[in-house]
């Protein structure tokens, strides 16, 4: 890649800003060719140095059983495919680790998108007060940092002093206090409800820009038609907001497939409970807890690889707009 | 008649639930944190719903013994710095890209694009060993030098809608009036992207307030060090109501974000739009 950043490289073309310059032929010309590598230098230099050849390092690292030894002396110990073949030939990836991260993903972006549209659709039935109230307690949520929120997530379903096993004891729902977090379906609706409660501001932030531009004659006229509400989404809002929407679902999808802290640092979360493990939490407890960080690594690639594919449709989805 | 007047107030009142139902939702978490924050009995099984016995000692405490005063100052140093080098970076790359036609232009876009949505678990591992060789473990300086990276790529996304949306009419009339691409730059083109360098500025801030991966993985040497993020662990374990050092911690950490967010909240709006979006 840092070939690219050779001035010598690019003929040349000039910058729009020189269309209305004076007429100072080659040296100003190559000066003008220059300017745009000058600019991005400093910047393409800490991509490639900071976030290119680190990916391409993990890919180095998940082909060798790169330990302790490995990371003090430098030295490489390449060994195939092994650690792919141990991270697929596991059973609890299958069982475990790839249902954690794919439908919880899956359900995460669903909640997160429905719900933010909800209140989208919610906040533009409302007058100027009210809705600047809606949006201020929802820039409230989205102010809140994943590791705060889910500290405080934890205090509300702790399984001791926490406020939901009070209340439902107290209402006599539960004789005895219930530990929401041993439990591999409560574990993770409580990322859930987290999650969510993080991810929908954007969504509904973003959504409701979008409904704000939508044709207002013609919901009034599909209503005046007797179109139900739904139909009034699903024709006519749906429709002229997919942009909106594709973007939104993927960005979530991004988002959501990756979620560390708020699983990590729920009890049990951090590796010592295993059916709690997702992609992301299992790469980093192999790596930094039992030091097999080609392991790790492998794991990451895998996970990677599955952002992958979800960045390649929404470069797709972006580039049908022409917005390159 | 009265049939629609009806309709309309059953509708009122649903609305009326719906908002108040989403209310709670949004804001409960905020209001328990510092309500357990503001509570000496946050913790000990007869906490209630309104601080009973009102207190100040969970930040007195969180502060002065469990040196959250370090973190906080920490932290404010990791983010400004990393605002303001991601902010010069991002803001020069975005011209190029978004004022220039060049060779590799749509190529470069594209990288900005897949490295920003590379996760950082993959990250951590080659980054940890990179940082390692450094000798920068341990040190603000190697975190900053990691959240300017993962910050960048959205600023420059973000800002380049910015620069393109400076009309290129402008430019060339400060040309034609004599002044250099420099002087065109700081007096045309900067005053009109600074609310995109303000957006953007608030993205990088909060990247370096509440990442947790990073800090955790690099910061393993003595809590002298910490940032908030990982500050927090500090309050668990020994003490009955660790909670409300927990809640009052958390509290300190989300009072910035939130005074940052209420400010910016138009500017933040418009440039998700220009930002995520348009493209």
């Amino acid at each position: 890649m840092s070939k690219l950043v050779s001035p010598a490289a690019v003929p040349g073309t000039l910058g729009s800003g020189a269309a209305g310059g004076p007429p100072r032929r080659n040296r100003a010309r190559t000066v003008l060719a220059a300017r745009p590598w000058l600019l991005l230098a400093p910047a393409l230099f800490v991509l490639a140095v900071l976030l290119l050849w680190p990916l391409i390092r993990v890919v180095l690292f998940s082909f060798q059983d790169y330990g302790l030894r490995e990371i003090v002396s430098g030295k490489t110990n390449f060994n195939g495919g092994a650690n792919y073949l141990e991270a697929i030939t596991n059973p609890q990836l299958w069982s475990v680790v790839l249902p954690n991260t794919v439908v919880f993903a899956v359900a995460a972006v669903a909640g997160t998108v429905i719900f933010g549209t909800l209140v989208a659709l919610l906040m533009s039935s409302l007058g100027k007060t009210w809705r600047t109230i809606v949006g201020s307690a929802i820039m409230v949520a989205w102010a809140m940092p994943a590791v705060t929120g889910t500290y405080v997530w934890i205090w509300i379903f702790d399984a001791d002093n926490g406020i939901v096993n009070k209340l439902l004891m107290g209402a006599g729902l539960m004789d005895e206090p219930f530990n929401w977090f041993t439990n591999r379906w409560s574990f993770y609706a409580i990322v859930l409800i987290n999650v969510i409660h993080h991810g929908f501001p954007f969504v509904a932030i973003t959504v409701l820009a979008g409904l704000l531009g939508v044709n207002k004659e013609m919901l009034e006229a599909a209503e005046m038609d007797g179109a139900g509400p739904f139909r009034r989404f699903f024709q006519i809002i749906f429709p002229s907001l997919k942009q909106v929407f594709t973007v939104v679902i993927i960005l979530s999808t991004i988002w959501d497939f990756k979620i560390f802290s708020q699983v990590y640092l729920m009890p049990g979360g951090g590796g010592s409970n295993r059916e709690v493990l997702n992609l992301g939490v299992w790469s980093y407890v192999e790596s930094f807890g039992q030091n097999r960080y080609g392991f790790g690594s492998a794991i990451a690639v895998l996970l990677t690889l599955v952002l992958l594919v979800i960045t390649i449709i929404y470069i797709r989805a972006l580039m049908k707009e022409d917005e390159l | 008649m009265s049939q629609t007047s009806a309709k309309k107030t059953r509708l009122k009142v649903v609305r009326g639930i719906l908002i108040a139902a989403l209310l709670f939702f949004t804001l409960f978490p905020a209001y328990w944190m510092m309500s357990s924050a503001f509570d000496a009995r946050a913790g000990s099984g007869n906490q209630g719903i309104v601080p009973a016995e009102f207190t100040l000692d969970n930040f007195i405490y969180v502060i002065n013994d469990g040196g959250f005063g370090v973190f906080l100052r920490n932290s404010v140093i990791v983010a400004f710095a990393t605002v303001l080098i991601s902010a010069v970076l991002a803001l020069l790359a975005s011209v190029a890209v978004a004022r220039f036609k060049f060779k590799f232009r749509t190529g470069i876009l594209l990288m900005i694009l897949v490295v920003q949505m590379v996760p950082l678990e993959a990250l951590v591992i080659p980054l940890f060993v990179q940082v390692r060789d450094l000798q920068l473990l341990n040190t603000l300086l190697g975190l900053v030098i990691v959240y300017v990276a993962i910050s960048l790529p959205f600023g420059i996304w973000m800002l380049r809608g910015f620069v393109a949306a400076v009309p290129v009419e402008l430019e060339e009339a400060a040309y034609l009036d004599g002044a250099s691409w420099w002087r065109m730059f700081r007096s045309v083109m900067l005053p009109l992207v600074m609310p995109g360098l303000v957006a953007t500025s608030v993205f990088s801030f909060i990247t370096a307030w509440n990442e947790f991966i990073f800090a955790m993985t690099m910061l393993q040497g003595s809590t002298e060090n910490y940032t908030v993020a990982i500050g927090l662990k500090q309050f668990f374990g020994e003490h009955s109501n660790e909670w409300g050092y927990v809640m009052a911690a958390s509290t300190l950490i989300t009072i910035p974000v939130m005074i940052f967010f209420i400010l910016v909240q138009g500017k933040l709006s418009s440039g998700l739009v220009a930002g995520a979006v348009k493209g």
